[in-house]
């Protein structure tokens, strides 16, 4: 909208976010951030939710840790408040059971692949066990959805205005005469958008401007696939799109980083941290050696 | 739940003054700035957040324009959303029902323009207001004039993409809508306006349907049914029934005072067809607003007696109901546990939003 700029992390909340503060390393920050945006994404596809109601919730969630530390709140209930809220926000709004269904499923499903790892291809087949109809499982997860939703509100300042990519990559890659290429789009497309690694599954949205994060998805697919673009003094293409190569440099760091393997044990971490007790317990056993290091 | 009523009152205390579950306060906070606070009450076990209370904070943190309500902040309290707003002394609809004001040509062009400057904002920035009516453009002490209520707004869909045609107060719904067309844009709010500028000139509502179906018997019993050269393809809306020929009543015999340019103007918000009728841009260059007598200033325009607590709240229920066909206007709580009047002080320390550091980029 003209009338409103969107909201960016200021430098003091990107250089110690809050959860760095608790004493969570930057390293498992990243992870628990992208971690949480899949389980957002691929509760969006069970859903069959809109991609921008998708798009809208990850940057949400990405925002918010900018605001809260995880030693507050658990990914997984934020990033079900965040898929709730964005899709109240973009006119397509879901059942709670669903959602809570649906994300009961995922971490079992996760938990399952943690255990019995498919390379492995020994353990039984992934079992769904859905939670008892009239137990509190399924109260206690709605009243952390409700909790979950008011608090990005709140702690966001009200402010949910997200500006989404799709449009500007589509004028961009016209711009460079691209639009032939359908591997570039696609490519380019996917970077944006993908399952298992997208520019949502990082912090970017919240640290740098759309045209830059467009600049760096087009960066990487071009490069990946052997296509020069004028990138010389006086002729950078990226100045068309009013962006920095530092910082287009650096959104496609943050993508990259997503490629690193992570071992077996890494991901059952990860998983165990998916709620804020998973995270006080990992606290309160590596608070000795964090302080020391 | 969301309080779809406004209760204004005359306070110049300093105390907040609860006066119902539903209910705008007024408060007079340390600025000295008179605010109105719309106080939304979270359901517990409702679906979390009310739609209609997103859709508000949601258009009015990034609408800012001089004819539409501004949203000066918003807190939560334990159970509560509250939304800050500009305090606004009236509305139109007492305007039009206190019978002892009587309006000038002149007066009526100026609430128009205001209302069309207003909805041109809404409509440039893509966005649909969906319940218009005389209720929810409320006036300020300088008589500026300022859309309100944003609880059933939206901004356009993509085109092909269902909206729900439950929406905007009957009486102000467009034909289309009561058809059950699920694909609209700008067009509903025009005939909104439309039928607004109708009940100015009249002082009383133009197409008052009790029914929806008696709705559209109305309508056409004033505009004439539509033929098909009229509005092309209407017959095959989703809830297409027809409902009688009636003959078109001339504006004429209707408004008898009326200069031609203003029953022009009016004629062309009230067209059947959705795609031909006027644009809030486009009404806003219409000859009517270019010719004598000019609009009045705003602070000339004709208000209601100031009165203390002007509105009961038993009132202003009553009226609520009889509004109630959108599901803008469900809101019905019966949780009404008044409290011991607050002091400032307490306003003051009481747990506000963080607000977010994010600076702006």
């Amino acid at each position: 909208m003209s009338t409103s700029l969107y909201p960016l992390a200021s430098l003091a909340q990107v250089e110690k976010t809050p959860s760095r503060e608790d004493g969570i390393p930057e390293e498992l920050e990243l992870d628990l951030r992208a971690f949480g945006c899949k389980l957002i994404y691929e509760a969006g596809v069970l859903l069959r939710q809109k991609q921008v109601a998708v798009a809208t919730a990850q940057i949400l969630f990405q925002r918010f840790w900018y605001v809260t530390s995880m030693k507050q709140f658990g990914i997984g209930d934020i990033g079900m408040g965040a898929l709730y809220l964005a899709s109240k926000l973009e006119e397509c709004p879901v059942r709670m059971r669903d959602l809570i269904n649906v994300y009961d499923l995922l971490l079992q499903r996760t938990a399952h692949r943690v255990k019995y790892p498919p390379e492995a291809s020994a353990g039984p087949e992934f079992k769904y066990v859905p939670m008892s109809y009239v137990g509190s499982t399924f109260y206690d997860l709605k009243d952390a959805l409700v909790v979950a939703e008011m608090q990005i509100l709140k702690r966001l300042g009200f402010n949910v205005h997200v500006v989404l990519p799709y449009g500007s990559l589509v004028n961009y890659l016209r711009l460079l005469g691209l639009t032939e290429r359908e591997d570039v789009s696609s490519k380019a497309w996917g970077y944006l958008n993908d399952a298992r690694v997208s520019l949502l599954q990082t912090p970017v949205y919240a640290l740098y401007a759309v045209p830059t994060i467009v600049s760096a998805a087009i960066l990487l697919a071009t490069r990946q696939l052997g296509i020069a673009l004028p990138s010389s003094p006086e002729a950078c293409w990226w100045e068309l799109f009013d962006a920095d190569w530092e910082d287009v440099w650096s959104v496609a760091g943050y993508t990259m980083r997503l490629y690193r393997e992570r071992s077996p044990d890494d991901q059952a971490r990860l998983l165990r941290l998916v709620s804020k007790k998973g995270i006080r317990s990992w606290l309160e056993e590596n608070a000795p050696t964090t302080s020391k290091s | 739940m969301v309080c779809s009523a406004f209760v204004r009152r005359a306070s110049t205390a300093i105390n907040i003054i609860p006066t119902g579950p539903r209910t705008r306060r007024s408060v007079k906070i340390a600025t000295g700035r008179k605010v109105a606070i719309k106080k939304i009450k979270v359901g517990q076990f409702k679906d979390g957040l009310d739609m209609s209370a997103i859709r508000e904070v949601k258009f009015l943190r990034e609408l800012k324009h001089q004819n539409v309500i501004e949203l000066l902040d918003v807190f939560s309290s334990k159970k509560n959303l509250n939304l800050v707003l500009e305090f606004l002394d009236t509305d139109l609809e007492l305007v039009i029902k206190d019978r002892s004001l009587v309006f000038l040509p002149a007066d009526i062009k100026s609430w128009m323009a205001m209302t069309f400057r207003g909805l041109e904002f809404c409509h440039r920035n893509f966005i649909l207001h969906r319940d218009l009516k005389p209720n929810n453009l409320l006036i300020a002490a300088n008589g500026q004039l300022k859309i309100a209520d944003f609880g059933l707004a939206r901004d356009f869909a993509d085109p092909g993409y269902k909206m729900t045609c439950q929406v905007i107060t009957r009486w102000y719904r467009p034909p289309e809508l009561l058809f059950g067309c699920r694909y609209y844009s700008t067009a509903v709010d025009i005939w909104s306006v439309g039928c607004i500028f109708a009940e100015l000139m009249l002082r009383t509502p133009y197409l008052p349907g009790e029914t929806d179906m008696d709705q559209l018997k109305t309508i056409f019993r004033a505009l004439g049914t539509p033929t098909e050269d009229d509005w092309p393809g209407h017959t095959k809306l989703p809830d297409y029934v027809p409902v009688g020929q009636f003959a078109k009543t001339p504006f004429r015999d209707l408004f008898t005072a009326a200069s031609s340019d203003c029953l022009n103007l009016l004629g062309k918000c009230l067209i059947y067809d959705p795609r031909r009728r006027i644009s809030a841009k486009d009404a806003l260059n219409h000859p009517y607003f270019f010719a004598l007598p000019y609009p009045t200033h705003p602070s000339k325009l004709p208000k209601p007696a100031k009165k203390e607590d002007a509105v009961p709240l038993e009132e202003v229920d009553g009226n609520v109901d009889q509004n109630g066909s959108g599901p803008g206007v469900k809101a019905n709580q019966p949780n009404n546990k008044l409290k011991r009047k607050h002091s400032s002080d307490e306003l003051g320390s009481r747990p506000v939003a963080r607000r977010l550091d994010f600076t702006k980029s």
